[in-house]
């Protein structure tokens, strides 16, 4: 019998490394479904532009996405909750626990399917490490300096940046750099070590400042066109549900290992690698603190801020108080090496 | 057929279908949707509606039924969602902005300004007119990004003046074609923001990369020019002092500042500020409207009748530009949901080549599109094929797009379709034959060819400026 | 037929006449943000999506207008040789065959799309300031009964020369400057020179 074929398509160019945690989960589905069924990898543009993944899996010209749910905020708010939302304390790890245990799960369903009234299945796969505060040409050490400054950022991160005194303009990827180099911006962040040195970042700025709350608990979104999905056998069905558990662990394993190297090229490459000042961070916080009754006036968004924060403040209280000082064991084997 | 081969056979039919002569665009949006009807079939989807329906159903109710049958299959909704794809695109928004501003500034009385001060400037080169000709199409083609006027404008000023200086008809004739493209080649292009769309290459490098080639093929083109001019003194005779009078030389450095002024206004305005850094390619376009307008009304160039006229012809061409990618779009990626671009991947990968023959076959197949098609049909329907491509042999898409734009060149001069030898033949006097034109013509293709040459020696000539602009 | 094609003729350049002055708009909006941004140094949260919306309303709205003008390009290097009858015939069955299947998609599904949008009330995700643009996506579908008029008149064109054995030219209209200048095959000098 010929495998059933699933088209898959992600919101990344065919160069970007996303692409390469992608089909990590191909090859997962693909061998545990011993050959039943097949995913034709796309990258973006292949059948649909980037930002519209969500309406091509729910009209079934593509089986299922793999993108972040950030890029669909246009059309609900909402959204970018299961993303790029208000920071509480909690990681990508935190927040992706609270997506499978905390009732994440069936809140994200009642937004696609009840309020929105998608056809679509939706899991969250993936704890993206959080987002660096992004590449500066020269040092930002208070809030103050950042004021004024053209920075390039998307989602509700742009709201918040702009409600911290900075004027956001909104870029597409390729043109960020070249923007930066001619003025049009004058700083910008866009996910991670990996895509800004692939980009030629470290050519425009020298200043790459790590840490930030803007978009510190990201997870990719994996989404399934629902009659697709449940015309399946249930093993079938299964092995695409569980391979996204599985990919989650895998693509970490590939950010550790290229975030962390590509770190160090950009070092190389004559970039200071600073940490964010807590005046900065502090004024993020307070950016959510605007942000966050002007999100909660939607009574489904109030609902999900709720159970964020209930879940962030039990689950990171644990998180917190358990585990070790890991700087200060880094720091005895290493040393001198960490500038915190 | 497996799918792959339905997609090579949906490329194949088109081709075909191409000569019959219907607008390009419904002829892909078409062909997009039968395909994609096939790719998208689902029997079970479409007659959903006819579980509903019982003997006593009305004609309009199993009608009503019917439609909503054919019409329930996805290729609709993926034709739907690539035309809103093309309707939100960043890049192409330049392009109304760059068309009305070459409408308006066509209409603005300065080619014949400058070509008149050139012509008395250049009067001791040999082949004087040809070279002022040249000049004034380069210069042009700096401040501007679309083609067919210029060459129309110039063959009613450049090429009687010619003639009654007795050049010979088609080398005056291939001097005032070759310059007249030059504009869609020279950054601002309309042409390379259509590639840019098409290839998601950054426009404001695709700017910098193309103005030294640009740069190159104009001196290519005045060297051919001086070089026959000299050996050859026959074919453009020196002009006399009634053909072109000489004037003091207070009065030609005012004449040349009046006329270039105007244009040295727009190309720091437009070219200028995308390259220094001031500006989006879209907010330059908006800005050179802006100053081209400004400009129009300085030189009492400006009408209500003729910004009316400069609007409407804006919606038009944009309309045929934009109305090709949506159709275009929608023929891509049923293409590719078929997995016609993975079996012509591995169909070029099979042949083994090296780069430089990739190069050489890519652009010969250009070449040859460029003969029945014109430059927006090959960019958008036919280079998108080669760019999946060009990472198997480490071709730089940047660079790949400045040896297009080059080569595409070639598609206003070569027949059948040979823009600009038609719109000249329209204006030239009846002695001139379009064979004439023709053979005018061919010195300056192979200056295309030579200039192409070059730049694959020296790729520098085309990294060179974005390099300065913006890091490598 | 021939009222319903000057009709629909009319109807078509009306609109794409009317939206054409969006340019104007485009080019005055565009350049304040310019302004604002490099000048003022505050830089608009909208620019981006209103100058899409503008450019991409323009060029929908256009549709019909060139093509009733016969301005959307063919590949017409072997029908320009054939003679009227046969262009004519040629051109009504692939107006039959591939014009309307899409341009009817436009209006159906169109609809669908645009509804839905309107449904999630949605906004641009280019920017902070949730710029709407259902009423944007609702131009599909304007555009598409545009096309589907004017596709009506095409046919009847094609039916008209068929019978006559020419073809019904629109209305006068704006011509390119190099069909201008050839009617009017007069250009000035330099004024300096006289
Ligand atoms: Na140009
Ligand atoms: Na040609």
């Amino acid at each position: 019998q010929s495998p059933i074929v699933m088209k898959m398509q992600t919101s990344w160019p065919a160069s970007d490394i996303w692409m390469e945690f992608a089909k990590q989960y191909v090859d997962r589905v693909e061998a545990m479904s011993g050959g039943r069924l097949k995913i034709d990898l796309l990258p973006a543009g292949a059948v649909v532009a980037a930002f519209q993944v969500l309406d091509a899996v729910n009209d079934g010209l593509i089986d299922a996405s793999h993108s972040v749910s950030a890029y669909w905020y246009g059309k609900n708010k909402a959204a970018s909750l299961f993303g790029t939302g208000p920071v509480f304390g909690g990681s990508g790890d935190t927040m992706l626990a609270w997506f499978y245990a905390g009732g994440g799960e069936e809140l994200f369903r009642e937004l696609i399917q009840d309020n929105m009234g998608l056809d679509v299945i939706g899991l969250l796969g993936f704890p993206m490490p959080a987002q660096p505060l992004g590449w500066f040409k020269e040092e930002v050490n208070t809030a103050a300096d950042l004021n004024g400054f053209k920075y390039r950022t998307v989602g509700l991160a742009a709201d918040l940046m702009q409600g911290i005194g900075m004027s956001v303009a909104q870029l597409p990827g390729g043109e960020i750099v070249p923007a930066m180099e001619r003025g049009v911006i004058d700083a910008f962040e866009f996910n991670n070590p990996s895509s800004d040195l692939r980009f030629g970042a470290p050519d425009v700025a020298k200043n790459y400042y790590l840490s930030s709350y803007h978009q510190a608990s990201e997870a990719f979104e994996f989404l399934f066109n629902r009659s697709f999905m449940e015309d399946l056998e249930p093993d079938l069905q299964a092995i695409l549900r569980h391979s996204v558990e599985a990919a989650s662990t895998s693509n970490t394993a590939a950010a550790m290992d290229n975030y962390s190297s590509d770190l160090q090229k950009i070092q190389e490459q004559g970039v200071t690698v600073h940490r964010t000042s807590t005046d900065i961070l502090n004024a993020e916080l307070e950016g959510w603190d605007k942000l966050i009754p002007e999100l909660e006036q939607d009574p489904y968004m109030k609902k999900v801020l709720d159970s964020q924060r209930e879940w962030v403040e039990r689950v990171t209280f644990y998180n917190l108080m358990n585990s070790p000082d890991y700087a200060l064991a880094y720091e005895h084997y290493f040393p001198g090496k960490l500038k915190l | 057929m497996t799918d792959p081969q339905v997609a090579l056979s949906m490329l194949a039919l088109f081709i075909g279908l191409v000569f019959l002569g219907f607008p390009i665009a419904f002829t892909l949006m078409a062909l997009g949707i039968f395909f994609g009807y096939f790719a998208y079939f689902d029997a079970g989807r479409m007659w959903r509606g006819f579980d509903r329906l019982d003997e006593t159903a009305s004609w309009w109710e199993s009608t009503s039924l019917w439609i909503e049958g054919f019409y329930n299959n996805r290729i609709f909704d993926l034709f739907i969602n690539q035309t809103y794809t093309v309707m939100s695109n960043e890049v192409l928004t330049a392009v109304p902005l760059f068309l009305f501003m070459g409408y308006i500034v066509e209409r603005a009385n300065i080619v014949d300004r400058l070509f008149s001060t050139l012509n008395i400037a250049a009067k001791n080169v040999p082949g004087s007119m040809g070279v002022a000709a040249l000049v004034t199409c380069a210069l042009f083609a700096t401040a501007t990004g679309i083609v067919g006027a210029v060459v129309t404008l110039m063959g009613l000023l450049a090429l009687p003046a010619m003639l009654k200086a007795r050049y010979e008809p088609s080398f005056a004739s291939g001097i005032i074609c070759a310059g007249g493209t030059l504009g869609i080649l020279i950054p601002p292009s309309i042409m390379l923001i259509v590639y840019a769309a098409a290839s998601g290459v950054s426009i404001v490098r695709l700017y910098a990369a193309a103005l030294l080639p640009g740069l190159l093929l104009v001196g290519l083109y005045l060297t051919y020019v001086i070089g026959r001019a000299i050996l050859q003194p026959s074919v453009a005779p020196r002009p006399t002092e009634e053909e072109v009078p000489s004037v003091k030389l207070g009065t030609l450095l005012w004449m040349l500042f009046t006329s270039f002024f105007p244009l040295a206004v727009l190309i720091l305005s437009v070219l200028g500020s995308i390259l220094f850094g001031l500006a989006t390619p879209t907010e330059a376009a908006a800005i050179g409207a802006l100053g081209g307008m400004v400009l129009a009304v300085a030189y009492r160039a400006m009408s209500f009748q003729r910004l009316r006229e400069s609007v409407y012809l804006t919606v038009r061409t944009t309309a045929m530009v934009c109305w090709l990618f949506v159709g275009s779009y929608t023929f891509s990626s049923v293409f590719s949901y078929l997995g016609g671009e993975h079996l012509i991947s591995e169909f070029v990968s099979g042949l083994d080549l090296t780069p430089l023959q990739f190069l050489l076959l890519a652009q010969l197949i250009i070449f040859l599109l460029g003969w029945p098609l014109e430059w927006s049909e090959i960019i958008i329907i036919f280079v998108p094929i080669f760019l999946p491509l060009l990472p198997m042999f480490d071709v730089d898409p940047l660079f790949f797009g400045i040896l297009v734009a080059l080569n595409l060149q070639t598609s206003f001069l070569t027949p059948p379709m040979a823009m600009s030898a038609y719109y000249l033949k329209g204006i030239a006097p009846p002695e001139v034959k379009l064979t004439q034109i023709f053979k005018g013509i061919m010195p300056f293709l192979a200056m295309v060819f030579l200039s192409m040459a070059i730049v694959y020696i020296f790729p520098q000539i085309v990294y060179h400026l974005p390099g300065v602009f913006y890091g490598n | 037929m021939k009222t319903f094609i000057t009709f629909a003729d009319g109807l078509s350049a009306a609109f794409g006449k009317a939206f054409g002055w969006l340019i104007i708009l485009m080019t005055f909006g565009v350049s304040y943000e310019v302004f604002v941004r490099y000048v003022l140094n505050s830089p608009t949260p909208w620019s981006l999506d209103v100058s899409f919306i503008m450019y991409g309303t323009l060029f929908m709205m256009g549709g019909a207008y060139t093509l009733s003008r016969g301005g959307h390009v063919r590949g017409d290097f072997l029908y320009r040789l054939w003679r009227p009858r046969m262009q004519a015939t040629v051109d009504l069955v692939l107006y039959a065959l591939f014009f309307f299947p899409g341009v009817l998609a436009l209006v159906f599904s169109g609809w669908k799309y645009a509804s839905r949008s309107w449904g999630y009330g949605e906004v641009s995700v280019n920017s902070p300031a949730g710029i709407p643009i259902y009423q944007f996506k609702s131009v599909i579908v304007a555009a598409g009964l545009l096309l589907a008029i004017q596709g009506i008149a095409q046919i009847f064109r094609c039916i008209l020369c068929i019978r006559d054995g020419y073809w019904l030219q629109a209305a006068e209209d704006v011509e390119e400057t190099e069909a201008l200048a050839v009617k009017n095959a007069t250009v000035g000098e330099h004024p300096d020179m006289k």
